[in-house]
């Protein structure tokens, strides 16, 4: 049974079994105690009076003894209850608050006021969540200073790229007079990495986005097909360098509400990224097709492929496959952690499936109906790693040695999430490779690692505000 | 996309032969039109007023800069240029303060952050208010945009 379970058995049974033992210890005593004592007062009372006593009479006052006991049962029973509640009472509260702190609420606090063992431990308790409130409150602080910062520090990094970037144009295009050959070349190395610059600028701020929960959507009824070969058609250009074909396979599209800018951000990125790795005159083949509640993008390349690390880590920011590789393929090294934000804010997956030397294939999904409540992701610095290392022990103490090759297999296909997690349970359950007691025990562990410290941004509210509620002035 | 892409194209060649080769000729039409615009250019960086200051007077116009808002309003009442670029995110009074006082004079703002962040502060409401260039500008596409400000 899992903890839940208890939780909401607890809550609804008027009898714990902490009243339940108590009341039967009364009843009990209170039933030992009068029927010894009226059996003595019997036993003795016949021993002196032997002839005295009538048959009617000893019948009566069986009776009496019989209902006098009952009674004092009875009132036993109920003073016995009334005992029990006061001790368990406070127990229960203490019960509901531990349970409310593991969900992540700190601020929660008992107000149990005895003068007992159980006061005591309240008081201590209250202390406790007290002292984990003010850390989870500096650990907020320390997280929103990181996004800030990062907002703060990408803006001041772009106002000196104006003048730069512009005084290099007007260099560029002889605004000063001829430049000989030399010359044009030491600009356009250095136009090209200012240029490099500004995307990397224009990424991290993408990402403080995304981490602040401020990405916009701009949601609306879409044709994906026509957004697909749209921006099929504008990568056009970029393939035709390398003589890449680009073949759109998707047909048969609902038009769903989303937003298409964003959409075609992803795949113009994976598409991208195709380009870059796919030797020269090679395919790369574009699809969608309609799931039962999301729509699945793939963008299947013919390049060098991944090893099942790099299909795990690609996802990471400056992640590179090879260190040597990516300066000559250029880019940010923050394209597909931008990919990975974009999707997962709209409650998405991202993911890739490769051989080494067979090429590799990107998925994305994009639900059916928007996510407009839009929750923040953690990108640069992610807990995702801590996240992680604690579903991998979960993974070990439920299935044992088994669990890690599991685990990894869940982890490359970036299903770790919670839905995902919980559904690869229920699978287990069913082949009976766990029985439903320790299924649901699995579940609780899951649920309780991934509920600590969660916050939601309600995208609905028009103003902007930081996880304290406070507002926050945009820097867009 | 491709069209717009052939546009962008067609408008830079056309842009970099007439400004960048022949600017020579462009400045004795822009006297020729006798109406030497007059622009004022605001912000706080002093790199960024010089650059503006000569892509723009290459161009044919005069131009003034002011280092703040405060600046800005007496240069105003000095100058009275045709077009003030203004930038939003500057030290000193509000820049919404300043936008408000200044009541004919058109306005383009330049700025780092985007379009939608001077939406919600509210400086997009007045009728003055033209245009918005996303710094760091393409000098092209700055000239164009001044152009069809000023040729209105």
């Amino acid at each position: 049974m899992g903890l839940d379970d208890e939780g909401s058995k607890l809550k609804k049974s008027f009898f714990s079994s902490i009243d339940k033992k108590l009341t039967l210890l009364f009843v009990i005593v209170a039933l030992v105690a009068p029927t010894l004592a009226i059996y003595y007062f019997y036993i003795i009372s016949v021993s002196v009076l032997p002839e005295s006593l009538s048959s009617e009479q000893s019948v009566l006052l069986e009776t009496t003894a019989a209902v006098v006991i009952v009674l004092i049962a009875v009132d036993a029973g109920v003073i016995g209850f009334f005992v029990s509640r006061s001790i368990s009472k406070p127990i229960k509260e203490l019960y509901k608050a531990t349970k409310d702190v593991e969900k992540g609420n700190f601020d929660v606090r008992t107000d149990i006021i005895t003068n007992d063992e159980i006061g005591e431990l309240s008081r201590a308790f209250n202390r406790t969540t007290a002292a984990l409130s003010r850390m989870d409150e500096a650990r907020r602080e320390i997280d929103d200073a990181k996004t800030e910062f990062l907002s703060i520090t990408s803006h001041e990094l772009r106002n000196p790229m104006t003048p730069m970037k512009a005084q290099l144009q007007m260099l560029e295009n002889e605004y000063f007079g001829k430049l000989t050959k030399k010359q044009k070349d030491s600009l356009t190395i250095i136009i090209r990495n200012a240029d490099r610059l500004d995307k990397i600028i224009v990424d991290f701020l993408e990402i403080s986005r995304i981490e602040n929960a401020r990405l916009k959507f701009v949601f609306r009824a879409t044709n994906l097909k026509e957004t697909i070969h749209e921006t099929v058609e504008f990568m056009k250009g970029f393939a035709k360098e390398k003589n890449i074909k680009l073949v759109v396979k998707a047909e048969d599209l609902p038009t769903i509400e989303a937003d298409p800018d964003r959409i075609s951000q992803v795949l113009r990125n994976l598409v991208n990224n195709a380009i870059k790795f796919s030797p020269k005159g090679s395919e790369i083949e574009i699809d969608a097709e309609a799931k039962k509640d999301r729509i699945l993008f793939s963008v299947k390349d013919c390049g060098c492929g991944l090893t099942p690390e790099n299909q795990i880590n690609i996802f990471e920011p400056f992640y590179q496959v090879e260190k040597a590789a990516s300066r000559e393929y250029g880019g940010t090294g923050l394209g597909l952690a931008i990919c990975r934000g974009i999707v997962e804010s709209q409650k998405g997956k991202i993911w890739v499936e490769s051989k080494l030397g067979e090429g590799s294939t990107f998925y994305f999904t994009v639900p059916l109906q928007p996510v407009r409540k839009i929750e923040p992701i953690k990108i640069l610095f992610s807990q995702k790693n801590a996240l992680e290392r604690k579903i991998k022990e979960e993974f070990e103490t439920m299935l044992g040695p088994l669990g890690v090759g599991e685990f990894n297999e869940l982890k490359s296909k970036n299903a770790l999430w919670k839905g995902d997690l919980f559904e690869y349970i229920d699978s287990l359950t069913e082949q009976y490779i766990l029985t439903d007691r320790q299924g649901n025990d699995f579940k609780n562990r899951i649920r309780c690692i991934f509920d600590v410290g969660k916050k939601v941004i309600d995208k609905e509210d028009d103003t902007l505000r930081d996880s304290h509620g406070r507002e926050v002035i945009e820097r867009d | 996309m491709q069209k717009r892409q052939i546009f962008q194209e067609i408008t830079k060649t056309l842009y970099i032969k007439n400004i960048f080769t022949n600017n020579k000729n462009y400045n004795i039409y822009a006297k020729r039109w006798d109406v030497m615009k007059k622009i004022l250019v605001v912000d706080d960086e002093p790199d960024v007023r010089e650059t503006v200051k000569i892509i723009l007077e290459q161009r044919g116009y005069e131009v003034i800069t002011a280092v703040d808002g405060d600046d800005c309003l007496n240069k105003l009442h000095e100058e009275n240029p045709d077009l003030i670029l203004l930038d939003i995110m500057m030290p000193g009074t509000p820049i919404g303060d300043i936008v408000e006082q200044i009541e004919d004079t058109k306005i383009a703002f330049m700025s780092v952050v985007r379009i939608s962040e001077a939406r919600k502060k509210g400086l997009c409401k007045q009728d003055n208010v033209v245009d918005f260039i996303q710094k760091p500008f393409d000098v092209i596409d700055l000239v164009r945009r001044v152009e069809l400000i000023l040729n209105e």
